[in-house]
């Protein structure tokens, strides 16, 4: 279903995830575009594992661009006005990482809606959690 | 342990770092991109209402976390989280200013001893002054014992 306003969002509604691209050389344009390419944490496993890193990682804050993603590709209308991420445990580079997002607060008033935000890793442990409000035509 | 009481009284809300700041237009499509973003807005500089992506607005926040003078705490600071929220649409390739201030500082009881929270906290002003943006950044230290 195409969320286009407030109406359209349902209490308890699961986002459709998308499959993140978490290679290195994605996690590498992303460290380099934001001024942490140096240093190979995010760019290079070897150099990563030299620092005691189980391999390169992704920047946390790149899965807050995952998440945001996941929202904008659900409701395109909707534009985020605040979003908190916490970085339970380290992202590896290469490694599949699973988003999800559900809703758990609406306002239809104020076009406000709030989510809950995970990403996990195969093992269905969490990485990233958090949560996000938007705000969509009345 | 350090105290954090008076961590809080010393340190809290003091403005100690000030950044001029310019999100590349060229980076802020990558992170876009690279993250799978589809809206225009985000990955087409030639869009009327380009904007920066949230992501891209966070890592504007790996300056300077803590005043000069604010003490060692014993253990590795490890990155908690981030927040951002956007006030305002910001366009890449504008001025900006980031003001910087110690927001709030916790401690939690973790199963290997205690985790001190230290949120660091950066507001973001454009060429008018307006506030356009705030970002969050939790620094979390586990304490050694002897610390």
């Amino acid at each position: 279903m195409s969320i286009e306003s407030i109406a359209d969002v349902e209490f308890g509604a699961e986002l459709p995830a998308f499959e993140c691209d978490t290679a290195l050389s994605q996690t590498s344009q992303f460290a380099d575009a934001v001024g942490w390419g140096r240093g190979g944490r995010f760019t290079d496993h070897d150099k990563a594992r030299k620092e005691g890193l189980p391999g390169a990682l992704v920047p946390g804050i790149m899965g807050m661009g995952f998440l945001t993603t996941m929202i904008h590709r659900w409701a395109p209308a909707a534009r985020v006005e605040h979003v908190d991420t916490v970085f339970r445990a380290p992202m590896l580079a290469d490694d599949p990482a699973h988003i999800s997002a559900v809703v758990t607060d609406i306002d239809e008033e104020e076009g406000v809606a709030e989510l809950d935000l995970t990403i996990k890793n195969d093992a269905d442990e969490t990485r990233v959690f958090g949560t996000a409000r938007i705000r969509l035509p009345t | 342990m350090v105290d954090i009481e008076d961590l809080k009284e010393r340190f809290l809300n003091l403005e100690f770092d000030t950044q001029e700041l310019r999100i590349d237009p060229e980076k802020s499509v990558t992170v876009a991109r690279v993250t799978g973003e589809v809206l225009p807005e985000f990955t087409d500089p030639g869009h009327e209402d380009f904007q920066t992506p949230p992501a891209m607005l966070a890592s504007l926040a790996a300056g300077r976390h803590l005043p000069i003078d604010f003490p060692r705490l014993g253990g590795i600071p490890m990155d908690g989280g981030k927040a951002v929220t956007i006030v305002r649409p910001v366009k890449p390739g504008t001025h900006l200013t980031g003001r910087t201030h110690l927001h709030d500082i916790y401690a939690k009881q973790g199963r290997s001893g205690r985790m001190v929270f230290i949120v660091s906290r950066m507001e973001i002003f454009d060429a008018d002054g307006d506030q356009v943006a705030i970002n969050d950044s939790r620094m979390v230290v586990r304490e050694r014992p002897d610390a």
